[in-house]
C-alpha cells in the first residue's frame, strides 16, 4: 500500500467506487423488478440468461445501441447537458461514504453536510432536462421537481439531521463508529426518536427520489414520462443510472445513519457485506411502498411536506436536541 | 373554445382531509400486507412458448377443412353457406359440380380478418369446416395467412379439432319437438344438404 | 393533513394570457383507447377541456343494416369489446321484442350468468386501469392491475370453455343463445367467482382506506344529482350521483326479476363514490351469478330453429328500443324492421357516449392528476364511444 502514491489513490478510489456503483445499479434494477414481479403474481424478466440474471446487461446494451434521437424544437445545448448534469451530482454523493473503517474516497468531517448539498444538486439537471426538452410534459414535470425537491429537502434534512445530533458528529465514520458493538445501540432503537425519524427519513427518501406514491414528475398516467419524455437512448440511460445511483445512495446514507453502517456479526471484513445488505433492505422497503401505493396529488404533495413533514421533523430534531444536550450534561 | 373565455362558477374540489394519523399508518400497513401476502404466493404467469397451454374443447381457433374419417375423401361439398353467413366475408367458394357428390373447386379463407365466430362451423352441414384447438400461426407476411383449400387441408390434420362441428352445434341448440332427442340429428342434416347426395 | 380545507365557491377568472394549450391523447397512457382531451392549463390547473372523439369510428350503425339478424350479434359484440356480451344482448332483445319470440327460461338465465360474468371482468378491467391511471405503471397502480388482470383472466377462461372465445363471443342468438354449457362448466364457475369475491376483499384492504387512495378519488369530480339527470348519464355512475335507477331492477328483461339482488347508490357524486358503487355492483353481480346457477332450470336454450343459413331469422315489420344494464350504463338498440332479414336501421345507444358528456362539467377547476382519475371513473370504452 505504501507504495502507491497519493495522487494514485485519489485516482483509484473514485474508479473503483464508481464503477463498483453503476455496476450495482445495473442489477439493482433486475433486483427490483424481480420482487416488483412477484409482488404482483408474476416471474419477471426470465427470457435472458438463467432466471433473467442477464437482463440488466440487455437493456444497457439496448440503450447504447438506440439512435440518440433530439427533438427539432429542442434546445440542443441544455438538451444535451442535462443528463450529465443530473448524472454528476448522483454520481457524487457516493463520495463521501465510508464503505468501511478507512474504506472510502474521502472521509471528511462535513460528510453528511457534503451529501445532502450535493443530492440537492440534481434538482438542476431535472429543470434543464424539462426545459431544454421544449416538450409541455416535460416543462410541467420540471416545474413540478422544483417544487417538490425543495419542498423535501428540508424534512429529508432534518430527519437526517437526529442521527448527526445523536452521534454528535457531521462525519459519516464517526456516526458510524458510535453505532458499533451492539444492536441497540443502532440508531434506529434509539427510544421512540430513533423509529420516529427513520420513519420520516424513508418518507423524504421516497419524495426526493421520486418515487410513488410522490413521483409525480414522472406520472407517466397524466405527464407520460415527465421530463425524460423526449430522451432516448444513451441519455435516457445516464437519467436512469442517476436516478438509481441516487436510490441506492440514499439507502447507504439510510443504513449508515440508522442501521449502524458495518456493525454486524463476523469477521471485520464483512463490514461492508452487512452495509450493503443493510443498504438493500432499505432499497426493498422503498420499492414495497412504491408498489403498494397510488401517487398523490401534486398539491397533496406540497401540503404533505410544508403542513405536515416539515413540522415534525422540526419538533423532532429539536426535541432530539434537548434530548441529547439533557443527557449529556444532565440537568 | 373562446366560449369559456369567460369567469365561471366552479366549486373547487372538496378536499379529503385525513385527520387521524393512526388511521393512515393502519392504511398504509393494510395495503403493504397485501403486497407482501401476494409475495408469497405462486406466480401465475405461464411460460407460453415452453409450456404448451391447455385449451378448452370447445376452444374456437384456426379454421380449417377435414375429410371423412372413412373414405378419405374431402367432406366439404362446395355448397357455400359458410361464404353466405360469413360476416366479414373472408370465405370464397367454388362449386365443382361431379356425379355422385359436389366439390369445392376452390376454397380460400382470408385467415387475417377472419372474426373466429363460429357462424360457418354453425352452418356447415357436412361438418367439413371445423375450428382447431391452436392458433399458432404467426407470420411475418400477410399472404401466409391466405389460405386456399389444400392449406385448410393441412391445417385440420396438423392440430387437434375442437368439439364443434355443424351438426353438434345445432343439436345442441335445436328445442326438442318430440321427446327422443336421437332424431334431432337426421332432422337437421338432410334440411341444410340440398341435392347433396351425400357419400 | 393532506390538503386545505377551502371548500368555499370562488370566482375563478380564465380568460387570462397565462394559459398552456396541452393534448392529452389520442395516444396517451391513459386515453384509455383513443380520446382526446385538449386541455387548457393555468399552472396546474385545467380550466377548459375539450373532448375529442371519433378516432375508432367503425361504422357499426351502418354495418348493421347489411349484416342479417344470424350474422350481426357477433359483430355487436365489437361495439364495446371490454363488455362484449352486453352489446350482442341488446341487439338480439330488440330482433325478439319486435319478432315477439319467446325466449327459453333456460336460455334467459343462461345470459343472466354470462351478462353478470362480463360485468364482473368489466369491473375488474375498470379497476384496474383506473388504479394505474392513478398510481402509475410503474407502481401501485400497477400492482393492482395486476391482480385484477389476474382475475379477469378466470372469467375469461369460464368464457372459453363455454363458447370458446376470450375477447368476441358471439354467444347470443336471436330466440336464446347459441352454446349451452359444458359438463363441469357450473362448479367451475362457482369455484372461480367465490375466489374472486375472496380476492375484492384484498382489493378494498390495498384501496378502502388508504390515506393516498383516499386522497385522490375524494371530492374529487362530483356530479351532482341534478348535473347527472341533465346530461343523461348511467349505470354506476348514475347511481354514485344518489340516483336509484338500474334497468335491472325498473325494467325487468330476461328474468331479472326473478333474482334478489340490491341496486348500489351512493349519494356523493365524487370518484370514491362510483369506486364504492362499483366495488358493491361486484358483489351483486357474484350473488346474481350464484341464484342463476342454482335456478338454473333445465331446457332448450333457443326457441327458434338452430341456423342453418344466414337469412333464417326474419322479423316482422316493426320497430322497438331494447335496453340493457351494461357495466357501463344503459346500452340500447333501437332497430326498426322492414320484415326482411337485416334491419332497415339501427341505432346503438352506447352508454360510454352518454357517460363522456358529463367530463366538460366535471373537470374545469381539478387539477392534471384529477383528469385522469376523473376519467377512469367515468370509465369509458371508446369502441362503444365511437361504434
Amino acid at each position: 500500500m505504501a507504495a502507491i502514491p497519493a495522487w494514485l489513490t485519489l485516482l483509484i478510489a473514485p474508479f473503483i467506487v464508481l464503477n463498483v456503483v453503476i455496476g450495482l445499479v445495473t442489477y439493482v434494477t433486475l433486483l427490483e423488478r424481480k420482487f416488483a414481479a412477484r409482488m404482483q403474481s408474476r416471474i419477471g424478466p426470465y427470457r435472458v440468461g438463467p432466471h433473467g440474471l442477464l437482463q440488466p446487461i440487455a437493456d444497457a446494451l439496448k440503450l447504447m445501441m438506440k439512435e440518440d434521437v433530439v427533438p427539432t424544437a429542442a434546445d440542443r445545448r441544455i438538451y444535451n447537458l442535462a443528463p450529465i448534469v443530473f448524472l454528476i451530482p448522483c454520481m457524487l454523493i457516493f463520495a463521501t461514504i465510508p464503505f468501511a473503517p478507512g474504506l472510502g474516497v474521502a472521509d471528511v468531517n462535513i460528510g453528511i453536510l457534503f451529501f445532502l448539498a450535493v443530492s440537492a444538486m440534481e434538482i438542476v439537471g431535472l429543470f434543464m432536462a424539462g426545459w431544454g426538452s421544449n416538450n409541455k410534459y416535460a416543462l410541467l414535470s420540471a416545474m413540478r421537481a422544483v417544487n417538490q425537491i425543495i419542498s423535501y429537502d428540508l424534512p429529508f434534512i432534518f430527519s437526517a439531521l437526529v442521527p448527526v445530533l445523536l452521534a454528535g458528529s457531521l462525519k459519516m465514520s464517526d456516526i458510524a463508529a458510535v453505532q458499533q458493538g451492539s444492536l441497540l445501540k443502532w440508531f434506529i432503537f434509539y427510544p421512540v426518536i430513533g423509529q420516529l425519524a427513520f420513519i420520516m427519513f424513508i418518507v423524504s427518501t421516497l419524495a426526493a427520489e421520486n418515487r410513488v406514491p410522490f413521483d409525480i414528475l414522472e406520472a407517466e398516467s397524466e405527464l407520460v414520462a415527465g421530463f425524460r419524455v423526449e430522451y432516448s437512448g444513451m441519455k435516457f440511460a445516464l437519467i436512469q443510472l442517476g436516478e438509481y445511483a441516487h436510490m441506492i445512495g440514499s439507502s447507504f446514507l439510510g443504513a449508515l445513519l440508522f442501521l449502524g453502517a458495518w456493525s454486524g456479526p463476523g469477521p471485520e471484513y464483512l463490514g461492508p457485506i452487512w452495509f450493503l445488505l443493510k443498504a438493500m433492505f432499505i432499497f426493498l422497503v422503498v420499492t414495497w411502498i412504491r408498489w403498494s401505493f397510488v401517487r398523490i396529488r401534486v398539491d397533496q404533495i406540497l401540503a404533505l411536506s410544508w403542513k405536515a413533514l416539515l413540522p415534525a421533523t422540526l419538533g423532532l430534531l429539536i426535541t432530539t436536541a434537548v434530548v441529547v444536550v439533557w443527557r449529556t450534561s444532565g440537568f | 373554445m373562446a366560449s369559456d373565455a369567460r369567469p365561471r362558477t366552479v366549486a373547487p374540489p372538496a378536499h379529503y382531509e385525513a385527520t387521524e394519523i393512526t388511521t393512515i399508518v393502519r392504511a398504509v400497513l393494510r395495503a403493504m400486507g397485501a403486497t407482501l401476502k401476494n409475495l408469497f404466493r405462486k406466480p401465475v404467469t405461464v411460460h407460453y412458448p415452453d409450456k404448451e397451454r391447455q385449451y378448452p374443447s370447445r376452444y374456437r381457433g384456426l379454421l380449417a377443412l377435414t375429410y371423412d374419417k372413412e373414405t378419405g375423401e374431402e367432406n366439404c361439398i362446395g355448397c357455400r353457406l359458410c361464404e353466405y353467413v360469413c360476416p366479414p366475408a373472408v370465405i370464397k367458394v367454388e362449386m365443382l359440380k361431379s356425379e355422385k357428390r359436389n366439390y369445392a373447386k376452390t376454397f380460400t379463407l382470408e385467415l387475417y380478418a377472419c372474426e373466429f365466430c363460429e357462424l360457418c362451423v354453425q352452418v356447415c352441414p357436412t361438418d367439413a369446416i371445423v375450428m382447431m384447438k391452436s392458433f399458432d400461426m404467426p407470420t411475418a407476411d400477410r399472404r401466409e395467412m391466405l389460405l386456399d383449400k389444400d392449406r385448410l387441408h393441412v391445417i385440420g390434420l396438423e392440430y387437434e379439432q375442437s368439439w364443434a362441428t355443424g351438426n353438434r352445434l345445432r343439436d345442441m341448440q335445436t328445442p326438442p319437438k318430440a321427446p327422443a332427442p336421437a332424431h334431432a340429428k337426421p332432422a337437421a342434416a338432410p334440411a341444410a344438404t340440398p341435392e347433396a347426395t351425400g357419400v | 393533513m393532506l390538503d386545505v380545507n377551502n371548500t368555499t365557491r370562488v370566482e375563478m377568472d380564465w380568460s387570462g394570457p397565462e394559459r398552456l394549450q396541452m393534448n392529452m391523447g389520442p395516444q396517451h397512457p391513459s386515453a384509455h383507447g383513443v380520446f382526446r382531451a385538449i386541455l387548457g392549463l393555468q399552472g396546474e390547473t385545467v380550466v377548459d377541456v375539450d373532448a375529442v372523439i371519433g378516432y375508432l369510428h367503425r361504422c357499426h350503425e351502418k354495418l348493421s343494416e347489411t349484416l342479417t339478424y344470424a350474422q350481426y350479434p357477433s359483430i355487436a359484440s365489437k361495439t364495446d369489446y371490454v363488455a362484449a356480451m352486453t352489446s350482442e344482448f341488446a341487439y338480439v332483445l330488440a330482433a325478439e321484442e319486435i319478432g315477439k319470440f319467446e325466449v327459453p327460461k333456460r336460455a334467459q338465465y343462461l345470459r343472466v350468468i354470462v351478462a353478470e360474468l362480463q360485468r364482473i371482468a368489466s369491473h375488474l378491467l375498470w379497476l384496474g386501469t383506473w388504479c394505474m391511471d392513478m398510481g402509475g405503471a410503474l407502481g401501485g397502480g400497477a400492482t393492482i392491475f395486476l391482480y385484477c388482470i389476474r382475475e379477469r383472466e378466470d372469467i375469461l377462461d369460464l368464457f372459453e370453455s363455454l363458447v370458446g372465445a376470450r375477447l368476441l363471443y358471439g354467444f347470443f342468438q336471436v330466440g336464446g343463445v347459441r352454446y349451452d354449457i359444458p359438463d363441469g362448466w357450473a362448479e367451475q364457475c362457482r369455484s372461480t367467482i367465490d375466489r374472486i369475491n375472496s380476492r375484492i376483499d384484498e382489493y378494498e384492504q390495498m384501496l378502502e382506506d388508504n390515506a393516498f387512495f383516499l386522497a385522490r378519488t375524494k371530492g374529487v369530480g362530483v356530479v351532482s344529482r341534478e348535473l347527472a339527470q341533465d346530461v343523461g348519464i348511467s349505470g354506476p355512475l348514475l347511481r354514485g350521483s344518489g340516483i336509484n335507477w338500474d334497468l335491472r331492477r325498473a325494467v325487468p328483461y330476461s328474468s331479472y326479476q326473478d333474482f334478489d339482488f340490491r341496486v348500489p347508490v351512493e349519494t356523493d357524486g365524487d370518484c370514491y363514490a362510483r369506486y364504492r358503487v362499483r366495488m358493491a355492483e361486484f358483489r351483486q353481480a357474484i350473488s346474481i351469478t350464484r341464484q342463476a346457477l342454482d335456478k338454473l332450470p333445465e331446457g332448450p336454450i333457443s326457441s327458434r330453429p338452430a341456423l342453418k343459413s344466414v337469412a333464417q331469422i326474419r322479423i316482422p315489420k316493426g320497430e322497438a328500443y331494447a335496453r340493457v344494464e351494461g357495466p357501463r350504463g344503459e346500452v340500447g338498440t333501437y332497430m326498426i324492421s322492414d320484415g326482411s332479414a337485416k334491419p332497415y336501421r339501427m341505432k346503438w345507444r352506447g352508454a360510454s357516449f352518454s357517460n363522456l358528456a358529463i367530463l366538460p362539467h366535471i373537470i374545469p377547476g381539478h387539477k392534471v392528476a384529477d383528469v385522469v382519475a376523473i376519467m377512469g371513473s367515468v370509465d369509458p370504452v371508446f369502441g362503444e364511444v365511437d361504434r
